[in-house]
């Protein structure tokens, strides 16, 4: 027996199920939250923190990942304030100015209103979004690949830098990395990375917080997708 | 509670409290061992016992480390509402060496830093978070007039970077191109623009952060931006380290009204960079130089100049 709760997202009063988050609930009603290290059918870990929300609590907001925030009973949450808007513009460029060598980046750069990078840019193959290590741990069991590291030195790797046997070699690490659809013009070499504005999200530039049906959400299946 | 549960070291969000599902899924009370310390003098003599040190909110005692250019550094237990001014020049006993304190850095590598004029401020939870500081771990860094306040930040960021887990985008990228900013202000490749972005880059973290560490890693950016800006603006316009701490910035050399040519300097470089003849002026090679400070350290005539 489904349960609901009324929240107020954006002004909208809407009629979410108890226990889901406020993100699913967000892109189930058309609501488009970037997020990147979300995966619908995936833990969330609230690591990439594009899906930040201001969640209204006794008349001031606290800024929270939606991901990691469950909805309930008479919850009042903007998702697209003037002061969300700066957050996630800044952090989409941040991640854009570290991997610019990805479609699915550069996609979220621009849906997040990223109109200029004033970072040396760096040209790493890895964002640490963690959906490999969830992919491979939560769908298939196998946790074959961990985080290793801290900090700067976080990276991805096989426990003892050796792969075990009992990685399948399936794929689907490789599949759900945002890292593996290179930019429309072809890979970016080192020293010539740039903001690119391509992609589809630009459509949507007059209309923040509409679906744009972005690279993103089409090839590693967003809510909306799925 | 990760490491307790078996788990990689990493906060979680507390989007749900600990107090509702903390260790192991329990309601869980977490607290700095000193707090607890508090709790059994509490239970014995009183609240108001305990409520009659401090000030309005901020109730009791606090430990404080008191380390840095003064006189008496150690751990120090004062009431709550005491001044910076009566902890740094009372108990502390002043600046130890002659030099002019400027200011003290509050809160341990998370905190901020309060110029003198603000020595009056109580240590009080609100009054030092307010001023952009903290109370914190009690950690009281004192500084003076040979401390650069472009490199304590760098120092912190520094620090905080390699205490950062890397699991959340603003912590783990933030901090290091806050740091990759700091470096070239003190490398005197900083442009003023950066300034700006610097702030608003340390605003972004600090709002977006997924713990504490990241929450407060930008305080010592923010709080030294906010009240000695005229430094930065000296490393990058000028060039110029006006704490003389900064080694791109700065350049040793001999005065030649001290020197009288003992030559101690001479076999204390290490990079070769003296040159004299007994009884003659010394001379410093300024490329060979690297800025380490021992021949300034050796030297009994205060011969060595920083500029």
């Amino acid at each position: 027996m489904l349960q609901y709760v009324d929240v107020s997202i954006d002004g909208a009063i809407i009629h979410a199920v108890k226990g889901t988050s406020v993100l699913d609930t967000a892109v189930e009603y058309g609501i488009c939250i970037p997020h990147l290290c979300h995966v619908p059918y995936l833990s969330d870990i609230g690591a990439c923190r594009l899906c930040i929300v201001e969640h209204v609590v006794n008349g001031h907001s606290e800024i929270t990942t939606s991901c990691t925030l469950n909805v309930e009973e008479g919850m009042v949450i903007m998702t697209n304030t003037d002061r969300i808007r700066k957050l996630r513009r800044n952090l989409a460029e941040l991640l854009v100015a570290q991997a610019p060598n990805s479609r699915a980046i550069q996609d979220i750069a621009l849906r997040c209103g990223v109109t200029e990078v004033r970072y040396p840019f760096r040209n790493e193959d890895c964002v640490l979004c963690g959906r490999c290590v969830r992919v491979c741990a939560e769908v298939w069991q196998a946790r074959a690949i961990g985080f290793v590291g801290r900090g700067k030195n976080r990276h991805v790797e096989y426990a003892l830098g050796v792969r075990p046997d009992f990685c399948k070699q399936c794929g689907n690490c490789v599949q759900i990395c945002p890292m593996t659809i290179p930019p429309c013009d072809g890979p970016m070499k080192p020293g010539e990375e740039y903001l690119c504005r391509k992609c589809e999200s630009q459509l949507m530039e007059e209309i923040p917080g509409s679906c744009s049906w972005c690279k993103l959400g089409e090839g590693f299946g967003c809510g909306r997708y799925v | 509670m990760a490491s307790i549960e078996g788990k990689v070291g990493e906060p979680r969000p507390k989007d749900v409290h600990t107090v509702v599902d903390g260790l192991y899924h329990q309601p869980t009370i977490l607290n700095n061992v000193e707090t607890w310390a508090n709790v059994p003098s509490i239970i014995l003599n009183g609240s108001s016992w305990f409520a009659s040190r401090g000030t309005k909110n901020s109730k009791g005692t606090k430990i404080l480390a008191l380390t840095g250019r003064i006189k008496n550094t150690g751990l120090v237990e004062v009431a709550m509402g005491t001044s910076i001014r009566e902890v740094v020049f009372d108990i502390g006993g002043g600046a130890t060496n002659g030099n002019p304190i400027k200011a003290v850095q509050t809160g341990g590598p998370s905190g901020g830093c309060l110029p003198l004029d603000k020595f009056d401020l109580a240590v009080d939870f609100d009054v030092l978070a307010e001023a952009g500081s903290m109370v914190g771990s009690g950690g009281m860094v004192v500084m003076d007039e040979e401390t650069c306040m472009v490199d304590v930040a760098k120092y912190f960021l520094e620090f905080l970077q390699d205490e950062s887990c890397g699991k959340c985008l603003p912590c783990r990228l933030g901090i290091d191109r806050m740091l990759e900013i700091i470096t070239d202000i003190t490398e005197g490749r900083g442009r003023m623009e950066q300034l700006d972005l610097l702030e608003e880059l340390a605003d972004t973290v600090s709002q977006t952060a997924l713990c504490g560490l990241g929450k407060t890693a930008p305080n010592p950016v923010l709080s030294t931006l906010r009240y000695f800006r005229p430094e930065y603006e000296a490393h990058i316009k000028e060039k110029k380290c006006p704490a003389g701490v900064c080694k791109a910035l700065i350049a040793y050399s001999i005065d030649p009204d001290k020197c009288n040519g003992c030559g101690v300097c001479v076999r204390g470089c290490v990079h070769g960079a003296i040159t004299g003849e007994k009884k003659q002026v010394h001379v410093i090679d300024d490329q060979l130089c690297q800025r380490c400070g021992i021949c300034r350290s050796e030297c009994k005539f205060d011969a060595i100049r920083v500029t």
